[in-house]
């Protein structure tokens, strides 16, 4: 039995660790209802500060944590007035995709100034290890669990009982109404912010030394496992957060006892899925407590997207059809190849986010799917690989609706938070249902793409292929968006209340939305699994999913054009900067900032 | 200044244009042969990207100081592809039409590696993965090549080290649960029962992973008497460290992807006496390793080299060697990989390609242990 205790520890320890990421989202989502993609950046930010502050300069531990928060608090002021309060009065989503571009941008400089190698950072506190259960506990967990629950303690009698605190409350409830009533929303926005960032540089330091191991890979990892967290424990609950992060430390540390290590994230996902079902705002939200706010319809401005002429569509669609006749280079057309690959995805995804209003973080999770299916049917059945591609479309479809249907009743954020979690146990469970995906070997030897038994080998014929199909699914999409089926989804994105209120039964329209998103994101896994020939349960990953989000928002939400081109323009834009060698994804984290600046409703506008 | 008028400038300027095209004509021949190179350079393996680049630059410099190839110099282009299958393939159809390569080397990780086999092989250009252990690599086509040791090689010696030098009997066997870590899991677990141990526990760990502690209650309660580490370096210091946070005080033998003086520097005291079977070690009295740790400390500021700049360096020189035979013809260029005997290898002692498989059998072994915080031969004594 004295394993249990141990493994309980074990997972206070470990949520600990979580607790520290998790108070700074919940923080900055009490006030913006945002979820800071890029405090995990901070947070990797503040662990190089402390490298620098610990190795370089010698800093005593007190001083290296001052300096640490100052800095993080600066980072966080910067982004909060130049990448974020320029946006305050655009389209609700522009503020979470500039986080995004934010955390391409301080991951990379972060990368940049100090090599992509691992650095160890030395713990300054004394070596001495008590002995607890059957292991042994040392001062930085003190140390850690000290700064975890007193930060969220002090920030508690900060919201509750002072005047900043309540001016914080207040323009998080409602910000016109704050703003009439004198507070100074901007100023209250600068100070959390900057408490928040200087929490995630301090906890990027304490967990760096916690592992004696900092690299840039850490961030997004951190951010996932803060926002599950914090989702756990209520989102925008400070609290909460501790106690949401303790419970996944716990879940995690129970799972691996029971099932084994690799089903370790299995188990903090399926957490927050069940989590958010049961109690969608969290364990510790209170009755009173306002629903969580309907992200659709505010979160997706009414804007006036740019018609385009069907001629000059017409037009660019023939052009593209005889690229391949010109003397383009095979580089271009397998680029555009991938283009027309993440197009069918972002269409997929800008009908259920954009036009029915479930912005999903999940959506590789569709291609995965369809990849796998369209390859295990043609490999071990001999299915011809046109037919195989279509089962996997199919078996998208519907695989991919009966597992997001739980999440149906969520709204806003929330949408967002499980199909993110739904994806990442996809992916789990790919590489841990051996038998049937073969694990983390992944499939190799997948035929390559044929129709009715004649090869397409050649980059022409495979870019012919990809792009039919992709006009085929806009065309389709067109006429689904144009009939009665469309105006219901839109009228369910900008208002369920009135929708259902009409007679509109939600659930069985965000079904057919998931049907015929999942077929289209299930076509282009298949389509790649037999481009590739070799997947495994990293090919189609959480990166694809922020990747195709990226591409819609870009494009403007709901809009079959906008998707395509932005498919065009993020799979094109790090392929042109590929001169500038390391700094191109720096680069693209700028142009998305400032596409994200310029035009936060979309190139093309949301339709 | 006001001497110089627009028509000497102009003057100037063409002399110049007419001196810069006639240094052209003259080196024409002198063109360097180009290498692609396609690994990551951004994103989560950058780190490996970066190593890649001290082996090949080291290897360049010592080719070049050598005369190159025939007269010629070699360099590479680096293409990076942040280890993702979609930019994988598109660089893979950039190498292929442009006529200036000859031979490409990379991708990291599997997935990326293997999209893109099936467009070198169609376009005939040689795919020379060096870092590639996913059995079926190699089974992509006859423009697919490997230099990476064979898990079927190197766990069985792995094996020998915990089991038959350092006595172990029943162990707990912790590897990274990607495509190599369990090819390579199940090499060990298999060679390890054929010498007689037992394998009490078996864990696998995804990639991203930092907390072990749990996975080392479950270790310790099946009550192993050492535990195997199929990691990298980093997530092998952090087992390690944590290994001893929680009370295992058991033997660790780790693969040799770990030896790497970070493996030291991020595990601190817990990586002390550490086993870990290797390829080379510093002190090898062979003049190809005593050049590659010599040449690379100097180039790098006292820097140590570690495997994965060892396989870089190697493949490097394997690639000089092969177009030495081969020339610049792409063709030749695969025929000449089943030419090559011999060469010098840090890994390898020599390489010669076994034709059949298109890897190379036979990889140097040596048992280090940590000693006083630096890797040394291991002298017998248990630990």
């Amino acid at each position: 039995m004295s394993s249990w205790l141990d493994y309980t520890i074990n997972g206070l320890i470990v949520g600990n660790v979580y607790a520290l990421v998790a108070v700074g989202l919940a923080l900055i989502f009490g006030v913006s209802r945002l979820i800071n993609f890029a405090q995990g950046s901070i947070y990797l930010v503040g662990a190089y500060i402390g490298w620098v502050a610990v190795v370089q300069l010698h800093t005593p531990l007190p001083l290296t944590i001052i300096v640490v928060a100052v800095v993080a608090a600066l980072v966080g002021l910067i982004i909060e007035r130049f990448g974020l309060r320029p946006l305050q009065n655009s389209v609700r989503i522009a503020p979470l995709l500039a986080t995004i571009g934010i955390s391409f941008v301080l991951d990379q400089l972060v990368m940049l100034t100090f090599s992509p190698n691992p650095r160890a950072l030395p713990s300054q506190l004394p070596d001495v290890r008590f002995q607890v259960g059957g292991g042994t506990i040392g001062p930085l967990d003190l140390l850690i669990a000290g700064v975890g629950i007193s930060s969220a303690l002090l920030l508690f009698v900060f919201l509750r009982y002072t005047k900043l605190g309540w001016a914080v409350r207040a323009a998080s409830q409602d910000r016109d109404a704050a703003m009439q009533m004198g507070v100074d929303v901007n100023r209250v926005n600068q100070t959390v912010f900057g408490i928040a960032a200087a929490l995630g540089g301090v906890s990027g330091l304490l967990v760096g030394m916690y592992y004696n191991q900092i690299d840039t890979a850490m961030s997004l990892q951190a951010t996932l496992k803060g926002v599950v967290a914090e989702v756990v424990g209520g989102a925008g609950n400070v609290p909460g957060a501790v106690v949401g992060s303790m419970l996944l430390g716990l879940v995690e540390s129970y799972g691996v006892a029971v099932f084994g290590t690799s089903y370790r994230n299995l188990f903090a996902f399926l957490l927050l899925v069940v989590v958010l079902v049961l109690r969608p705002n969290g364990l510790f939200a209170s009755a009173r407590q306002a629903p969580p706010e309907p992200l659709t319809g505010t979160f997706i401005a009414p804007s006036r997207p740019l018609r385009i002429p069907r001629w000059a569509l017409a037009v660019a669609v023939a052009a593209f059809a005889i690229l391949p006749l010109l003397p383009v280079s095979f580089y271009v057309l397998q680029t555009l190849i991938n283009a027309w690959l993440l197009g069918m995805l972002a269409l997929s995804l800008t009908l259920v986010a954009g036009t029915i209003g479930q912005v999903s973080l999940g959506h590789a999770a569709l291609l995965a799917i369809g990849a796998y299916t369209s390859a295990l049917l043609s490999l071990t059945l001999n299915v011809p690989v046109g037919l195989a591609i279509i089962a996997g479309g199919l078996m998208s479809a519907a695989l991919g609706t009966i597992l997001i249907s739980p999440s149906f009743r969520l709204r806003g954020h929330y949408v967002s938070i499980a199909t993110l979690a739904i994806g990442e146990i996809v992916s789990l469970v790919i590489l841990n249902w051996e038998s049937v995906t073969r694990g983390p070997i992944g499939i190799s030897g997948i035929p390559p793409l044929s129709l009715f038994g004649y090869d397409l080998i050649s980059p022409a014929s495979v870019y012919w292929f990809a792009f039919a199909v992709m006009v085929v699914l806009a065309l389709l999409q067109a006429r689904l968006l144009g009939s009665h089926l469309g105006r219901s989804f839109r009228a369910i994105r900008d208002d369920d209340i009135a929708a259902r209120a009409y007679g509109l039964s939600l659930n069985r329209y965000k079904s057919l939305a998931f049907i015929f998103g999942g077929f289209a994101a299930g076509l282009s896994g298949g389509i790649a699994a037999h481009l590739y020939s070799y997947i495994n349960h990293e090919t189609f990953n959480t990166q694809q999913s922020i990747l195709a989000l990226t591409v819609v928002i870009l494009g403007g939400l709901g809009n079959i054009v906008g998707a395509i081109v932005g498919a065009v323009a993020l799979v094109g834009i790090p392929e042109m900067f590929r001169i500038a060698a390391e700094y191109r994804i720096l680069i693209y984290g700028i142009v998305l900032l400032l596409l994200v600046r310029f035009r936060p409703q979309g190139l093309l506008g949301t339709i | 200044m006001s001497n110089i008028n627009r028509r000497t400038l102009v003057k100037g300027s063409l002399a110049m244009m007419a001196g810069a095209a006639f240094s052209r004509a003259a080196f024409a021949d002198a063109d360097p042969i180009l290498l692609g190179v396609s690994g990551p350079l951004t994103g989560p393996n950058a780190q490996y990207g970066t190593q890649w680049k001290q082996g090949f630059d080291l290897a360049l410099d010592e080719i070049t100081a050598a005369g190159g190839i025939n007269g010629r110099k070699l360099a590479y282009t680096f293409e990076d592809s942040q280890s993702d299958p979609r930019q994988s393939v598109a660089i893979a159809q950039k190498f292929v039409s442009d006529p200036r390569i000859v031979l490409e080397l990379g991708d990291f990780s599997s997935p990326a590696s293997m999209a893109a086999s099936p467009i070198y092989q169609r376009g005939g250009l040689v795919q020379f993965g060096f870092t590639n252990s996913h059995p079926d690599f190699t089974k992509g086509g006859d423009f697919m090549w490997s230099t990476s040791v064979s898990q079927a090689d190197e766990q069985p010696l792995l094996a020998r080290y915990a089991v038959k030098s350092l006595g172990l009997k029943k162990l707990a066997v912790l590897h990274l649960n990607t495509d190599w870590g369990r090819t390579s899991r199940d090499y060990f677990n298999n060679a390890a029962k054929e010498y007689g141990a037992e394998i009490v526990v078996t864990e696998g760990y995804i990639a991203e992973e930092r907390d072990f502690r749990s996975t080392l209650v479950r270790v310790r309660d099946a009550n192993p008497d050492g535990l195997v580490l199929i990691s990298y370096y980093s997530d092998g210091a952090l087992i390690a460290r944590q290994a001893r946070q929680v009370g295992l005080k058991q033997v660790i033998c780790a693969a040799s992807s770990v030896y790497s003086p970070k493996f030291l520097e991020l595990g601190g005291d817990a990586v002390e006496d550490v086993h870990v079977g290797t390829r080379y070690f510093p002190e090898d009295k062979r003049p190809e390793v005593q050049n590659f740790i010599a040449g690379f400390k100097k180039k790098y500021n006292g820097q140590e080299p570690d495997a994965f700049n060892a396989y870089a360096y190697d493949a490097m020189n394997m690639a000089a060697a092969v177009i030495r035979i081969g020339g610049t013809d792409r063709k030749a260029i695969r025929d000449a990989f089943a030419k090559v005997k011999d060469v010098p290898s840090v890994i390898f002692g020599t390489a010669t390609f076994d034709v059949a498989t298109r890897r190379i059998k036979g990889a140097m072994n040596a048992e280090l242990v940590v000693r006083n915080g630096k890797f040394a031969l291991w002298d017998g004594k248990p630990t």
